[in-house]
């Protein structure tokens, strides 16, 4: 059991990581990649809004949704949960740390339609994890987005300095830098 | 039928009351000339400034970090109105800010 959770926390970080293995996620990777501390706080932020979302959805599929079979309701429901969510930490953003809110821009409320968000919750009850599962899953996927958005921030931060061709200046380079990670993540694929 | 639309009223009820109690909870007096520049700027949101976004551009702007213009797509009478409100446009400090154009 406990092996079994280990091994799905490293398949949610690494192995199948939302940006570089399933695509998703990609507007605020290239969007606020350019400096590491808004990485940072995009980063906190989705690991904030993936947990408390996955959480409330996992209750709110389970305790009300099938208890009224009203299964088919899942996605309107979720997208709901979702949105209140993201407005709930823009607040707290703006009030207690308007230096991220200001970094983070439009890409905060965009998490809204961040598709990792919606893609761990509907995974959560389409591959019917239990509880145990659905927590590993939910906090691993957030995290190895993070890792990916502020690993890739730090290389582009490095990119603003290298002697790249004209015609490859500023988002071109940035994203065949994002083909190659994607290229060295699948590396890791032999691992488990 | 009657069961999902009385749900859905309910959650959004809920959910509505909670985001409400937080705005109070969390309420900051806004400065207002970033939302009027925000207005004031294309609104393509292309990024080309290296600010996430127009709104990223205007606070950037009224912030201090941005002290030239770098707003590529937008047209020279609106850069020039631009440039002329935040010059005699005081904020919530009541100073003004100059942008080399």
């Amino acid at each position: 059991m406990i092996s079994e959770l280990i091994g799905l926390l490293i398949t949610s970080v690494l192995l199948n990581n939302a940006i570089l293995n399933q695509f998703l996620g990609l507007c605020p990777f290239m969007g606020v990649s350019r400096k590491k501390s808004s990485a940072l706080g995009m980063g906190m932020a989705v690991v904030f809004v993936i947990v408390a979302a996955g959480l409330v959805t996992y209750g709110l599929y389970y305790l009300v949704l099938v208890p009224l079979h009203l299964e088919y309701m899942d996605l309107v429901t979720f997208i709901l949960v979702i949105a209140s969510l993201v407005q709930l930490t823009e607040m707290f953003l703006k009030k207690s740390s308007p230096a991220l809110y200001k970094s983070l821009g439009v890409y905060l409320p965009l998490i809204t339609t961040n598709c990792v968000v919606l893609n761990v919750c509907l995974v959560n009850i389409s591959n019917g994890y239990d509880f145990a599962h659905m927590l590993v899953y939910t906090i691993g996927t957030p995290l190895g987005f993070a890792l990916v958005l502020y690993i890739f921030s730090c290389i582009r931060e490095r990119l603003d300095t290298a002697d790249v061709p004209a015609s490859f200046v500023g988002n071109p380079v940035a994203l065949i830098v994002a083909g190659l990670m994607a290229m060295a993540f699948s590396g890791l694929a032999g691992i488990i | 039928m009657v069961q999902a639309i009385l749900m859905m009223l309910v959650l959004g009820a809920i959910l509505g009351a909670g985001l409400g109690i937080a705005a109070k909870v969390f309420h900051v007096e806004p400065d207002t000339r970033v939302d009027y520049i925000s207005t004031q700027l294309p609104g393509y949101n292309c990024g080309g400034c290296g600010y996430p976004g127009c709104t990223g551009f205007a606070e950037a702007m009224v912030s201090g970090d941005a002290d030239s213009w770098k707003c590529k797509p937008c047209k020279a009478d609106q850069k020039a109105k631009i440039i002329d409100y935040l010059k005699n446009t005081p904020g919530p400090d009541g100073k003004t800010i100059t942008i080399k154009g």
